[in-house]
């Protein structure tokens, strides 16, 4: 019985780090994936990630650089939403995911604030023993959310080298701690 | 006229045959009959011999197999081709996501330095 139990410990730590998120988004992006009328989820761990490496086209630069970007990462998980009218979603719909998202652990690097035409960018970066080692993006438009959550190490260089690939900007990040660099309302 | 009717008599005359023939023609017939048919000489070839429809229907179902087999092989291939493929298609969908999402950030930052910049 003791061995029994045992095992079942095993078999709930390996299945752990599969989904060793901070925080557990499933509940709220269901939530906002049954008011959207389009929704666009990739879920990759990290299994999947090394997989889909092996069929990554070393001819292609983007897919080059795509291989190198996820060579070490724990996994991708983007969710976007498109709704029909603006005011389908609410902010309370975005307190769950912006929950955990909380210093000294994760640092705000950019959160940009449009009046004019409603678009926001939330850029939180995860730093462990001085490394960045997540990604979190919450952009939200009138009639559209995108979640992003990057899980592994995450080497700033490498997204300054893919600029002008996936649209990607050569984005300046500071290694020390930022505080809230770039906000603006 | 004689000499035609003479020469027709001549070639129809009645000839015996040699001694024994009608024995070897009998025993020319029998060696046909039992000699295997083509087909099975064939199988013949691959050491079967006239073993007879046991060893022929075992040969039809190892083929199968080896066939079933074959199939089964390309088409898990075929499958975890499509599976790559479908997974480095999220990798990159993923990545232009994300991509698309920094660029407004960056472009955002951008302008509000070219705004906050002293005029001259």
């Amino acid at each position: 019985m003791k061995r029994i139990g045992i095992i079942i410990a095993l078999l709930f730590a390996v299945q752990l780090p599969a989904a060793a998120q901070d925080w557990d988004p499933g509940g709220a992006l269901k939530k906002l994936s049954a008011k959207a009328s389009k929704a666009i989820d990739v879920t990759l761990d990290q299994s999947m990630l090394q997989f889909a490496g092996a069929f990554l086209d070393s001819k292609d630069p983007d897919q080059v650089q795509a291989k190198k970007i996820i060579s070490n990462m724990k996994g991708i998980y983007v969710h976007s939403f498109e709704f029909e009218k603006a005011g389908e979603y609410s902010e309370d719909d975005l307190t769950p995911l912006r929950a955990p998202l909380k210093e000294p652990v994760w640092s705000r690097i950019v959160n940009v604030r449009s009046k004019h035409d409603g678009q926001n960018v939330e850029v939180y970066f995860k730093k462990e023993d001085g490394k960045f080692t997540g990604l979190v993006v919450i952009a939200t438009e009138p009639t559209e959310l995108t979640f992003v959550d990057i899980i592994g190490p995450i080497n700033p260089e490498d997204f300054k080298r893919l600029g002008g690939q996936f649209g990607i900007p050569k984005v300046e990040i500071d290694q020390d701690p930022p505080g809230k660099k770039g906000e603006t309302k | 006229m004689n000499r035609l009717e003479d020469e027709l008599k001549r070639a129809l005359e009645r000839v015996q045959p040699p001694a024994g023939f009608a024995e070897r023609v009998l025993a020319r017939a029998r060696a046909e009959a039992e000699k295997p048919a083509r087909s099975r000489r064939w199988l013949g070839l691959f050491g079967l011999g006239l073993a007879g429809a046991g060893s022929l229907r075992w040969a039809a179902a190892c083929a199968l197999c080896v066939v079933l087999a074959a199939s089964g092989v390309i088409y898990e291939r075929d499958m975890q081709r499509r599976r790559g493929e479908e997974a480095k298609d999220q990798v990159m969908l993923a990545l232009r996501i994300t991509g698309s999402k920094l660029q407004i950030a960056e472009q955002s930052l951008k302008e509000l330095d070219s705004t906050s910049q002293p005029q001259q």
